[in-house]
């Protein structure tokens, strides 16, 4: 009778034994989503278009990346023109250059209006380190725009972030984020985020059109959209200082 | 005639460098303002077109320029002398060079030393101590001036600066000069510097200011004013001036929070009128409502604590469409005769103490 139940529960155990060995844990989702996403370099033009009940505003910047933190963004557009933000390490630089002044921001002020879109800071200049920054659960599957994707649910770990909650969900294959739900801490729901298209760059996967929606905005909506991007090129050394920012 | 041929030679200028400029863009401001005068009871009405034209070489390369016109204020042009006009007009006109250790800047421009918005005692450089402001103004301290400047990196987020003044009549022994230096200790930005300057007696002003985060971003500035004769102690404590900051303090259904104070210990801490030159204690909010992407609300308001005087201006800023804004504001001091913002006296502003008004503007602007 014991030896009858010892081999069902070894027979148990190799027939559950493949699934277990191999299911993919929502850590390493959030890692292999954070790795497509980084290059060791990058160079994008795009615009940001947002549009109300009042009508639709344009701004175009050109962007630079640097592994998973440096990223500097210059607004090319008239009434913004030499505007830079600059993202690196936790820390956060704007210059106004009509004003010749530098401005460093931290914690919530990265989940201000960028030129008054609703995309805030942390949107533009988000770090690809989010494990760093926040516990991950699997949350389930749905199927998003006919994509298989993950539902992952990232709670921060600190108070240095834009998004105390994100409700995401990530591709099974190519683990791009198709959707986000970001809210506070007591649920409130913050803002909303959709990729609409996309372009394949180095064999990666990665949002060409994304649709924000500010919750706090009624009846407003921002598509960002990419219009040129290069990988791995090589950047000028002094691209993420603050001399470089301010020139 | 001064004048005019001031003009002329400026409208000449911008013709010649317009066909050459690479970029320029041009801001246009059209404002009608309706006065009550409480004082004198009286009604009036002004219409104030503004305009500003920037011409720029571009941001690439090792050496980039630019100029800036600006039309100059009216109340300048009544009553000010010819050079005072046409350092209004002429707002900027600098170039930059990037060597490989350091950057030159030399020509007219601004150099940003410290923290605040309206209250900056880390701005030794203009002065951002007192309240003549024009509160419907997106830049409450916009003041250029005639320097040169030697950046030096020291780290990827750390700088010295050295700049050089030119003396303000022409001696030698009235040039000034300053050095700053700006660093990061931990998650606190650190900055700490040192001008001297001739201002009918030479006086030497040192300033720390720290900048940091506690949810909203904070910052603190002291400075002090140090003559270089007389009684050095007194005339020192007299000019110690602290100034701080709450600011992208975000709340619901995007309302934010700008929160300003600037204290003089050797103030006059008596409540009763107070002046510009010794008011003790003074706070400056901003309150920003944001209901969508093109339109926004605002409450600036200075209030003088001691004598419980303020001065407050309403605005909304309408983006209708591309680079074409409606602006409304409505503006008005509260405050006794003789107070710092009085209902019927004067009130401080960058052209000197005006009358109190309670004024209504309502314009437009486009960039383009």
């Amino acid at each position: 009778m014991s030896k009858r139940i010892i081999i069902v529960l070894l027979g148990l155990t190799i027939l559950f034994l493949p699934v277990s060995l191999f299911a993919i844990t929502a850590q390493e989702i959030v890692r292999e989503m954070d790795a497509q996403a980084t290059f060791e370099t990058s160079y994008a033009t795009g615009s940001i278009k947002t549009v109300d009940r009042f009508g639709t505003k344009e701004s175009t910047f050109k962007a630079w990346s640097r592994g998973t933190t440096d990223s500097l963004i210059e607004f090319t557009s008239i009434a913004e023109r030499g505007q830079k933000i600059l993202r690196t390490k936790g820390s956060l630089y704007l210059f106004y250059p009509d004003a010749e002044e530098l401005i460093r921001m931290q914690g919530a002020a990265l989940r201000q209006s960028v030129l008054g879109s609703d995309l805030s800071y942390e949107d533009m200049t988000e770090e690809k380190t989010t494990l760093d920054d926040y516990d991950v659960t699997l949350d389930g599957s749905e199927t998003v725009r006919g994509r298989d994707c993950h539902i992952l649910i990232l709670t921060a770990k600190t108070r240095q972030v834009a998004y105390p909650v994100q409700k995401i969900w990530v591709d099974k294959e190519t683990f791009l984020t198709w959707k986000g739900e970001y809210a506070t801490n007591h649920g409130r729901l913050l803002k909303k985020m959709e990729v609409l298209d996309t372009l394949v760059i180095d064999g990666r996967t990665l949002p060409k059109e994304t649709r924000i929606e500010d919750a706090m905005k009624s009846n407003s909506a921002t598509w960002m959209m990419l219009d040129t991007l290069e990988v791995n090129i090589p950047l000028e050394s002094n691209l993420f200082t603050l001399e470089n920012l301010t020139w | 005639m001064v004048k005019k041929s001031l003009f002329l030679s400026l409208l000449l200028s911008i013709a010649l460098t317009l066909s050459a400029a690479e970029n320029p863009v041009v801001e246009m401001q059209l404002l009608n303002t309706i006065n009550y005068t409480p004082a004198t009871e009286q009604w009036s009405q002004t219409m104030a077109p503004a305009m500003s034209l920037s011409i720029s070489s571009g941001r690439s390369g090792n050496v980039q320029g630019e100029v800036v016109l600006k039309t100059p204020n009216v109340n300048l042009l009544t009553t000010a002398p010819a050079p005072a006009i046409y350092d209004d007009i002429l707002h900027k006109a600098y170039f930059k060079a990037r060597f490989p250790s350091f950057r030159l800047t030399a020509g007219k421009t601004r150099l940003s030393w410290g923290d605040g918005m309206l209250f900056n005692a880390g701005d030794v450089l203009y002065g951002s101590n007192d309240t003549s402001v024009t509160l419907t103004q997106a830049e409450l301290r916009s003041e250029t001036g005639l320097l040169v400047s030697l950046n030096y990196p020291l780290g990827f987020f750390s700088f010295a600066e050295v700049t050089v003044l030119p003396s303000p009549d022409n001696q030698i022994e009235h040039m000034g000069g300053g050095a700053r230096i700006y660093t990061t200790v931990q998650d606190t930005k650190v900055e700490a510097g040192y001008l001297t300057s001739y201002e009918s007696e030479r006086l030497h002003k040192p300033y720390i200011s720290l900048q940091g985060n506690i949810g909203p971003d904070w910052y603190l500035s002291s400075s002090v004013a140090i003559p270089q004769r007389g009684d050095i102690g007194e005339e020192t404590l007299d000019s110690l001036v602290i100034t701080g900051g709450l600011y992208h303090i975000q709340y619901l259904k995007n309302l934010s929070l700008r929160l300003e104070f600037l204290t003089r210990p050797a103030g006059n801490w008596k409540a009763e009128s107070q002046s510009d030159d010794d008011c003790p204690l003074l706070l400056y909010q901003e309150l920003v409502y944001t209901p969508s992407s093109s339109l926004s609300w605002s409450l600036r308001t200075i209030i003088s604590v001691m004598d419980l005087s303020l001065n407050a201006t309403l605005g909304v800023n309408w983006a209708v469409l591309e680079g074409f804004s409606l602006l409304g504001f409505l503006s008005s001091p509260f405050g006794e005769e003789n107070d710092l913002f009085s209902w019927k006296g004067k009130v401080p502003s960058p052209y000197g103490p005006t009358d109190a008004r309670i004024a209504l503007t309502l314009g437009a602007s486009w960039i383009f």
